[in-house]
């Protein structure tokens, strides 16, 4: 998905950029260094041996987490159907959903500084219900441009009221 | 205090502001400050008058009692006392004052309805400008506290979608109020089918709170459940009679009053310290409160529905009446609390895209539309909210509702989610019509949840990982936020797949016949 503009409107299954793989495992690197971190003073303060056990676990579950990420990220997809937009995303935790172009309320555009640093940009989605929570994250920022102005204009041509 | 009402009662309420080209801006009733304000200002002159009750009845009565010249020990009291000139001249200040900014605030709010907008504008020092667009309106709500009705006045609240954006409107002559309503309605239907700007009857000419018989018209308004007897629909959907009023009360506040009273009980009996039983006194007093509150407020319920959309009124003393235009309703729930049970009743709750700040019937949240019903009024009532959803015709009576365990149209849990739905799997189910999906849950506490398809904003299908191992899957569908998650879980991944794929199709077909 790195090609130029390449918004596609044809109903297979797209995924996101390689390179996200590199902003999601930052994001949980950075996570784990402050949560260690805050749980490592106790036990060197202390010197009391088991109060290691919460670092240590919190290293475990993140590192089991960020080796599994790449499939995480693999497994990240949308799809644009006639009137509808498909999102899915997670392996273990699998949620699909599908969002009439016609209810999208707006759409935004996020770019955070390790994405930013990648060229890759996030889609967001608002609808009147707070549980749709759809967000593309790691599209190229020319597709993401290109493809939110596409989709605001679909909304437009498709809105029907709340 | 009556001087802190701006205008002689007498004199007949303007529409317009005096002198000033018609461009459509109305003011409130004029009684608005006294009704905003007015009771607080009554209740702080009195405590006043009783705080400094010595000081008065020395300058009343100082001489006739031979009291002159005795200094009460209260400091306040004493400065009072030594200067009686200033005193009277602080109180006559802050009587102006008061008068001055009741006057000005009711001076500078007004509203006006234009061919898509009703505007709002308030405020002395910060002004406040408000808009709303008659398409967007969800709802009017025309409500009379018991201290409003004495003054033939009524408080309206027009729903806007959004979190605190409705436009409130206190108070405004009943005539005015009804008038408005009806305005409201006829527009925001007409511009949300055809955007059509349909002028209407402007609420000003009707306006004549000075004409003779403001008595006689008083004494009616105050009677009569329905603002305006010429509007009032005669034959509500529902009858709430008294004695299922009373008992779904009591009912519902049984179990934790046992709940309360085992508490009690047994440290009564454990230690034969009987004094615990006072403790009991302000729970006892507050389920009281609650039950009348309750009884009160839903004993002259009425549904019906209407040319603009469904009208849902309630209450005895202090009234209520709202208008839901027609597609407000994004899902409805029905519930029954075990102890209904063996009555066959049910209630029924909604999601709405707005917030109303006023409680619903029953003194419950506004999500309420019906506080107690039979399978029969639950299903008029649900047969109003979602017309053509023809709930008898193709499921039968009851059993369309989902109210009957044994209803076979469901698409339910299979066996293998005994696991995770221990007495309801064989009840956990869905049901499609054109209109709208139906998920029928619980065994022990009952519900059924409906949600219409042109009102749908999307539809997840979500597993975790046990539920992967065992091939069941979770289907929501989204609505806007309210006190009902549509949302079904523990279904076959077929069923499930197909129930999501379904909600998908139709919510689409919903949305383009809507266009």
């Amino acid at each position: 998905m790195t090609e130029p503009n390449p918004v596609p409107a044809d109903g297979e299954w797209h995924g996101v950029a390689p390179s996200y793989l590199w902003v999601d495992l930052a994001g949980q690197a950075l996570t784990l260094v402050v949560s260690a971190g805050a749980t490592v003073i106790a036990p060197l303060a202390s010197g009391v041996a088991w109060l290691w056990a919460l670092p240590a676990a919190f290293v475990v579950i993140f590192g089991t987490s960020m080796l599994l990420t790449p499939r995480r990220v693999r497994a990240i997809g949308y799809r644009l159907r006639e009137d509808d937009l498909v999102f899915r995303r997670g392996i273990m935790w699998h949620r699909q959903v599908a969002v009439p172009y016609g209810r999208m309320q707006l759409v935004d555009l996020t770019q955070g500084p390790i994405a930013r640093m990648l060229g890759l940009a996030e889609l967001r989605f608002v609808t009147a219900a707070a549980a749709t929570a759809v967000t593309i994250p790691g599209l190229p920022r020319d597709e993401a441009a290109t493809l939110r102005d596409r989709l605001v204009a679909l909304a437009e041509s498709r809105r029907a009221g709340l | 205090m009556n001087a802190v009402e701006p205008g002689a009662p007498g004199e007949p309420v303007r529409a317009d502001g005096p002198g000033r080209p018609d461009d459509g801006w109305r003011r409130l009733h004029p009684a608005t400050p006294l009704l905003r304000g007015g009771v607080v200002l009554v209740a702080i002159a009195v405590w006043a008058a009783v705080q400094l009750r010595d000081v008065w009845v020395t300058i009343l009565l100082g001489d006739v009692l031979g009291e002159v010249g005795r200094v009460p020990e209260d400091p306040a009291a004493r400065w009072v006392f030594s200067n009686v000139g200033l005193a009277l001249l602080i109180v006559l200040v802050v009587i102006i004052g008061i008068l001055v900014i009741g006057w000005l605030s009711w001076r500078l709010h007004s509203y006006r309805v234009t061919a898509d907008v009703v505007e709002e504008r308030e405020g002395i020092i910060w002004r406040k400008h408000r808009r709303a667009r008659l398409d967007r309106i969800q709802g009017v709500n025309v409500e009379r506290p018991l201290l409003a009705r004495i003054f033939g006045a009524a408080r309206v609240e027009v729903s806007v979608a959004g979190e605190n954006a409705n436009i409130r409107l206190y108070a405004l002559g009943s005539a005015t109020a009804n008038a408005l309503r009806e305005e409201l309605l006829a527009a925001a239907s007409s511009a949300r089918a055809a955007r059509a700007t349909e002028g209407g009857t402007d609420p000003g000419d009707s306006v004549d709170a000075g004409r003779p018989g403001v008595i006689s018209q008083r004494l009616q308004e105050l009677t009569s459940p329905e603002l305006d007897s010429r509007l009032s629909t005669p034959d509500s959907l529902v009858r709430m009679d008294l004695g299922r009023l009373l008992g779904s009360t009591a009912l519902s506040l049984a179990l934790p009053i046992l709940m309360g009273a085992a508490v009690i009980v047994v440290p009564v009996l454990l230690t034969g310290q009987w004094g615990v039983v006072f403790l009991v006194v302000p729970g006892v007093i507050g389920f009281g409160a609650y039950a009348i509150r309750r009884v009160t407020r839903s004993l002259r319920y009425t549904i019906a529905g209407t040319e603009h959309g469904i009208r849902v009124g309630f209450g005895l003393l202090s009234t209520t009446n709202e208008t839901l235009p027609a597609g407000r309703i994004h899902a409805i729930e029905v519930t029954q609390p075990l102890l209904w049970r063996p009555f066959g009743w049910w209630s029924v709750r909604i999601n709405r895209a707005s917030r109303s700040t006023r409680d619903g019937a029953a003194g419950q949240a506004a999500t309420t539309i019906l506080p107690v019903g039979d399978t029969d009024d639950v299903v008029r009532v649900i047969e109003l909210i979602v017309p053509g959803l023809d709930l008898r015709g193709a499921l039968g009576g009851a059993s369309a509702v989902g109210l009957d365990p044994r209803a076979p149209e469901y698409v339910t849990s299979p066996p293998r989610a005994r696991v995770f739905r221990w007495w309801s799997w064989r009840r956990n189910g869905y049901h499609l019509t054109d209109e709208a999906v139906l998920l029928r849950k619980g065994s022990v506490w009952r519900t059924l949840t409906i949600v219409p398809f042109a009102r749908v904003q999307s539809v997840a299908l979500s597993s975790g990982p046990i539920a992967r191992a065992t091939r069941l899957r979770r289907v929501s569908v989204h609505t806007v936020m309210g006190p009902i998650v549509p949302s079904l879980g523990a279904i076959d991944v077929a069923d499930a797949e197909r129930l999501a794929r379904e909600a998908e199709s139709r919510t689409l077909v919903a949305m383009a016949s809507q266009r």
